[in-house]
């Protein structure tokens, strides 16, 4: 079972009050969760690839095992400051928009927990989740990866390469 | 014919052979992961393929044995149907899948 003290704590930093019953609300909590798990705060529900995109069993028998907690934000645990600005930026990122967390979610299961390359793991969300338009997918996965995304050395190297073409430019003028 | 063979037999008459189709057997097994959660129709069509009506079908088969129920549920402000397995549904799936898995162990001799 996970941790349901840090899952108010999430809450109550997103300022977000849920209604157990709200469909609409428990799938925005899943796929926040979800993210939140990827970039490193903790709570210990477990995630799977299921029929609705990356989903975890267990947070939805917290949610209704813990109602009076988790829609009154009673008994939060404590976020330490990386977790707290990891809150923060995902709320200032997706605004609770239940869309593009659906969006978001799913590409981060295919790219970063499967590992595929962003290409592929492009066309796997269009093909679970093709009632969402070109549009809604484009800023999921933009944002996603704005999220999530941590350049790995390679990466690193090829941008200090790319930029110091420009910087040596600069310097000339 | 092997003893093994007629006690799975036997077993079987204790299933309802009216889940045994492909696409009844997926929204079992895929419903049942989501315990009380469900999912909606249309991601169950995205995932299973199949036209609207012949997944509407199905649905509409498994809802009358008793095994998915149905309801409304929105959607930033659009409505949309949901499926959720029963406590029956669940039942009849884990019945079946422990047939199945008995079935599939027995090998091809």
């Amino acid at each position: 079972m996970g941790d349901v003290g840090k899952l108010v704590a999430c809450l109550k930093e997103l300022g977000f009050k849920p209604k157990v019953d709200s469909f609409q609300h428990r799938l925005v909590i899943q796929k926040v969760m979800y993210l939140l798990e990827r970039k490193g705060v903790k709570t210990g529900f477990t995630f799977g690839l299921y029929v609705r995109g990356p989903y975890s069993p267990d947070l939805t028998e917290a949610f209704y095992s813990h109602r009076k907690e988790v829609e009154g934000l009673k008994g939060g645990s404590e976020l330490n400051a990386k977790e707290k600005a990891d809150v923060c930026e995902l709320n200032a990122l997706f605004s609770l928009n239940a869309s593009w967390l659906e969006v978001a979610a799913t590409y981060a299961f295919f790219a970063y927990a499967q590992g595929l390359d962003p290409f592929t793991a492009t066309i796997k969300v269009r093909e679970l989740k093709p009632f969402f338009s070109e549009a809604q997918i484009a800023v999921g996965t933009s944002k996603a990866k704005e999220f999530l995304f941590k350049p790995t050395e390679k990466d690193l190297k090829e941008m200090k390469d790319e930029f110091s073409v420009w910087e040596s430019a600069s310097a000339v003028n | 014919m092997d003893g093994e063979f007629v006690s799975l037999v036997g077993e079987a008459k204790g299933l309802n052979s009216k889940v045994f189709s492909l696409v009844r057997l997926e929204l079992l097994s895929g419903l049942s992961a989501l315990g009380r959660e469900g999912a909606t129709f249309r991601e169950l069509k995205a995932i299973l393929g199949g036209s609207d009506g012949g997944l509407l079908a199905n649905l509409k088969a498994l809802e009358a044995m008793g095994y998915v129920k149905r309801a409304t549920v929105t959607l930033e402000s659009r409505k949309l149907e949901s499926f959720q397995v029963t406590e029956q549904g669940v039942e009849q799936w884990e019945h079946v899948r422990a047939w199945l898995h008995k079935f599939v162990a027995r090998g091809g001799d």
